[in-house]
């Protein structure tokens, strides 16, 4: 009896997980079964994209500071590990002002991802130390901040990075079942993190950080726990997109897929991972049609000139107008399993606490 | 190395800066919102002068009034259809809000004109030098160090001495006891984004004249300078933000002069370090307040 | 007498919290009443709704006949209903004179302003004096009457005092209640909330007790002294620090 309840108890309060994963697992084998060149290239942005947004979620979700500089860790985890993995003939040819001991280092592509991570994980260590204690306004200007000097570095370092111009020749490794397979890792990890007890400390410190540096919790502590595993997080996802997209530049990380990453975790809702899952399909659906518009006003010359950025013009719209009806987002910051199973007689939107 | 024209350029650079910095903390004083479309403003304002004086040939001191009452327009708008809405949901709301106004303006510009790099012209004084007691400096460095004061000094009388200016600062400390008086809220707010946009067309006006050229993105590294700037100077009041953009102007040609040619690309994340120390000893910035944070419902 | 203030069954929340279960009260034309409860009672919160600073989730507030439920602050302001808030709240950045500037932002006209400072000055002969000062460096004595005399230069029909000897020493208290009495015999009507049950029936008409975001008792005041207990409602908000919702 007792034992029945727990179980029913469980389930209740982490149906999300498995419900999630399995919607995840199944789409992308359906998808992958199929075989459709454009779905599985979508599905497949999809997963990292996601693993990104979950990324994002660990930090921001549960210590409600914004942070614009995730992208900025993914740009890591994506130049080192494609610098670690590519053959040195390739980079002496691509990255002609690259230091010698670095155009000589190959390793296989996997530990190269697992470096990338740990190497953003390491910077987070080190510039977490002084931004963690910062808090409000002057935390987001100081990351935002933050994302601009990574945006610099990475533009400027042209004996690492190839400066602005494109990095390429990196090895295609990522397909739509590693990339499923890492998403569905993130989906538990950023869901073990939310509920574990420095996940639990973290969401405490967000929801009022006096009262929870009151009862014993060193605000500080855990939003820099959070901090160093979302950049790890960033970094690794970071390598599998490089794997995938073969060849990018410092651009790819900087304020244009921030806003993509800021839209698809708050248009789902910050508070929750099946916010980030619900956010990153919705944001992707969006962002494929709205490519689909674009190419075919520039193709059949619709307008006397090409348009580009239809896709984020449109974005921005929409992302204002879920604030405005759905400031917790479209499914208010819990997890989906709670939300269907609980009792309909729910408290206000806005207001209700994420957990 | 420190001589009259080092002091003049560091006034002049300072200057910008304390324009760029007050704008931002003018809004955020209010609203406690961190405006990341205050950038877009400046653009803005380089696109007017851009077609005024292109597509309409006006002459050159019209364009320029026409950029400062675009970047004030855009302001006021971007306030009353973006920010006026989600004002009563949340802080993070609102930081997307502004966020997603700034890549919406971005991309507006993208669209409507053209992703390139359009030179905008400037009257040919602007660019010619003056030798000012031994001193060689640019004519537009004076002229902002000029406005800079007029600017500040009309602003200081108008905070002062017009009731509206009270019930602002009165705002940026209490707002909700400032509605008490029966100050319409949205009034002050929209008073403080339209300054703000005046200081943001105003600082465009010599941001674009350095380069003499605009594009959607002129306003990325003008928004970054203010952040500095009012993080240094602190966030809570407009004398910091004066403070700061000029301390900003100094600590920037100090390491122009200090640093290593081959560094001086990393300049923006050198200043950015000494900041981070700043902010370790001092996280409220050079000018302290005694107000603590309210947020507007 | 008339109504002028009916309040009527409102309910009101803090997001999920309920603060207001159902207060009406009633306060007639040149009529003092009491608001008395302890913290957490819904005192402020009955403030609050009625100055439009919080929107009621239920119920109605009518203020000289017009419907006023959900209005804007400032709007409410303008009908002539002023509050002092609990804790003063001075622009203390803002000088005496330009607290009491702003106090009169509804009612400002060129002829009266002169003649409405010189009656603050009679009443609050301190302000003459710290005029061109900084209302933070007011001491908390002279920020309550800096308080109460920028809230009448709006010449407010009604007056609502929001636990206006909170944090004032005794001497202070009783010239808060000297006022109070004066602000009477002039013909305000004005609408108290108090922890200090004893003093504020000194000094009103009428008293509503709240308890738990709804009326336990109200009457008269000698009704209100006879059917309570003082003691309890005094000793209890002495205990509470003040975090309860009712702030």
């Amino acid at each position: 009896m007792s034992l029945l309840r727990q179980a029913a108890d469980w389930t209740r309060h982490h149906a999300a997980l498995p419900l999630l994963a399995a919607l995840l697992v199944v789409a992308g084998l359906v998808i992958n079964f199929l075989g459709s060149p454009l779905l599985v290239n979508i599905f497949t942005f999809f997963c990292v994209s996601l693993m990104m947004v979950i990324g994002v979620q660990v930090f921001m979700g549960n210590s409600g500071i914004l942070s614009f500089l995730h992208v900025g860790f993914v740009g890591v985890g994506a130049y080192v590990s494609g610098l670690l993995s590519t053959a040195p003939a390739t980079k002496a040819l691509g990255v002609p002002n690259l230091y010698p001991f670095l155009v000589d280092i190959q390793i296989p592509v996997l530990p190269a991802i697992a470096v990338g991570g740990l190497v953003a994980a390491l910077i987070a260590v080190i510039i977490g130390y002084p931004l963690m204690r910062l808090s409000d306004a002057v935390a987001v200007i100081t990351l935002f901040a933050t994302l601009i000097v990574f945006h610099v570095i990475m533009t400027q370092w042209d004996n690492v990075t190839n400066g602005p111009r494109t990095f390429f020749g990196v090895p295609e490794y990522t397909t739509l079942i590693v990339a499923l397979v890492a998403a569905v890792g993130f989906l538990l990890v950023g869901y073990w993190f939310r509920e574990s007890s420095v996940g639990l400390r973290l969401r405490a410190s967000r929801d009022d950080r006096y009262a929870a540096a009151a009862t014993g919790i060193h605000v500080m502590g855990v939003r820099y726990a959070g901090f160093v595993l979302s950049a790890l997080m960033g970094g690794l996802a970071g390598g599998l997109w490089a794997h995938y997209i073969t060849s990018f530049s410092p651009k790819a990380f900087y304020l244009t897929e921030m806003f993509l990453l800021i839209s698809m975790i708050v248009i789902g809702g910050t508070g929750s991972i099946s916010g980030a899952v619900i956010g990153t399909t919705l944001v992707t659906v969006a962002r494929e049609g709205l490519r689909q518009v674009e190419a075919f006003i520039n193709n059949a010359r619709v307008l006397p000139f090409e348009v580009y950025g239809l896709t984020e013009l449109v974005l921005a719209v929409l992302l204002v107008l879920v604030l405005v009806w759905r400031p917790a987002g479209v499914i208010g910051g819990q997890e989906i399993g709670v939300r269907l199973l609980r009792n309909r007689r729910a408290l206000p939107q806005e207001d209700v606490p994420t957990d | 190395m420190i001589d009259l024209e080092f002091v003049i350029n560091t006034l002049s650079l300072g200057s910008l800066y304390a324009l760029l910095a007050l704008g931002l903390v003018l809004v955020y004083g209010i609203l406690k919102l961190v405006n990341f479309a205050y950038g877009e403003y400046l653009t803005i304002a380089g696109y007017a002068i851009f077609l005024s004086a292109t597509a309409l040939s006006f002459p050159w001191w019209a364009t320029m009034l026409v950029a400062v009452i675009a970047a004030m327009s855009v302001s006021f708008l971007t306030e009353f259809a973006a920010f006026r809405p989600v004002r009563s949901k949340s802080m993070d709301a609102m930081l997307v809000t502004s966020f997603a106004v700034s890549i919406f303006l971005q991309n507006l510009v993208l669209i409507v004109i053209s992703p390139r790099a359009k030179a905008v012209p400037f009257p040919a004084f602007f660019s010619d030098t003056v030798t000012v007691g031994g001193a060689t400096v640019p004519v537009r460095n004076l002229l902002v160090i000029g406005t800079t004061l007029v600017v500040l000094t009309v602003l200081s009388i108008v905070m002062k001495k017009t009731v509206l200016g009270m019930a602002m600062r009165a705002a940026a400390g209490k707002f909700e006891t400032t509605r008490l008086m029966g100050v319409p809220a949205n009034t002050v707010i929209a008073a403080a984004f339209i300054i703000s946009g005046f200081l943001a067309g105003t600082a465009g006006i010599f941001w674009v004249g350095r380069s003499a050229s605009v594009d959607p993105i002129t306003g990325s590294a003008p928004l970054l300078i203010a952040f500095i700037a009012t993080v240094i100077g602190g966030m809570h009041s407009p004398v910091g933000a004066v403070v700061g953009g000029y301390v900003y102007g100094l600590l920037f040609n100090v390491l122009s002069i200090t640093l290593p040619a081959s560094m001086i690309s990393y300049r923006d994340a050198f200043m950015f370090a000494i900041v981070v120390l700043f902010l370790l000893f001092r996280p409220e910035g050079i000018v302290r307040h005694g107000y603590i944070e309210e947020r507007v419902g | 007498m008339e109504t002028m203030l009916r309040v009527t069954d409102i309910h009101a929340a803090y997001g999920a919290v309920r603060a207001l279960h159902g207060v009406s009260l009633e306060v007639a034309e040149g009529e003092v009443v009491a608001l008395l409860g302890v913290n957490g009672a819904g005192k402020s919160t009955t403030l609050r709704a009625i100055t439009g600073l919080m929107k009621p989730t239920q119920g109605s507030i009518t203020f000289r006949g017009e419907d006023i439920t959900g209005r804007k602050p400032e709007s409410i302001v303008k009908r002539g209903l002023s509050l002092v808030p609990e804790g003063r709240e001075i622009f203390s950045t803002l000088t005496v004179e330009e607290n009491l500037r702003l106090g009169a932002y509804v009612s400002y006209s060129r002829e009266t302003y002169r003649e409405d400072l010189e009656e603050m000055f009679e009443l609050f002969p301190i302000l003459k004096e710290r005029f061109t000062q900084a209302g933070g460096l007011l001491s908390g004595g002279e920020q309550q009457m800096l308080a109460i005399a920028r809230a009448l230069m709006a010449r407010p029909k009604l007056l609502m005092l929001d636990e206006p000897s909170l944090g004032l020493s005794p001497a202070i208290t009783d010239h808060v209640f000297e006022l109070i009495a004066q602000l009477r015999e002039r013909g305000l009507t004005i609408l108290l909330v108090e922890q200090n049950a004893e003093r504020a029936l000194e000094v009103v008409d009428k008293a509503y007790l709240l308890s738990n975001g709804v009326v336990e008792a109200s009457g008269t005041a000698a009704e209100v002294k006879a059917q309570v207990d003082l003691a309890s409602i005094y000793l209890g908000g002495e205990d509470s620090d003040g975090t309860g919702v009712g702030m």
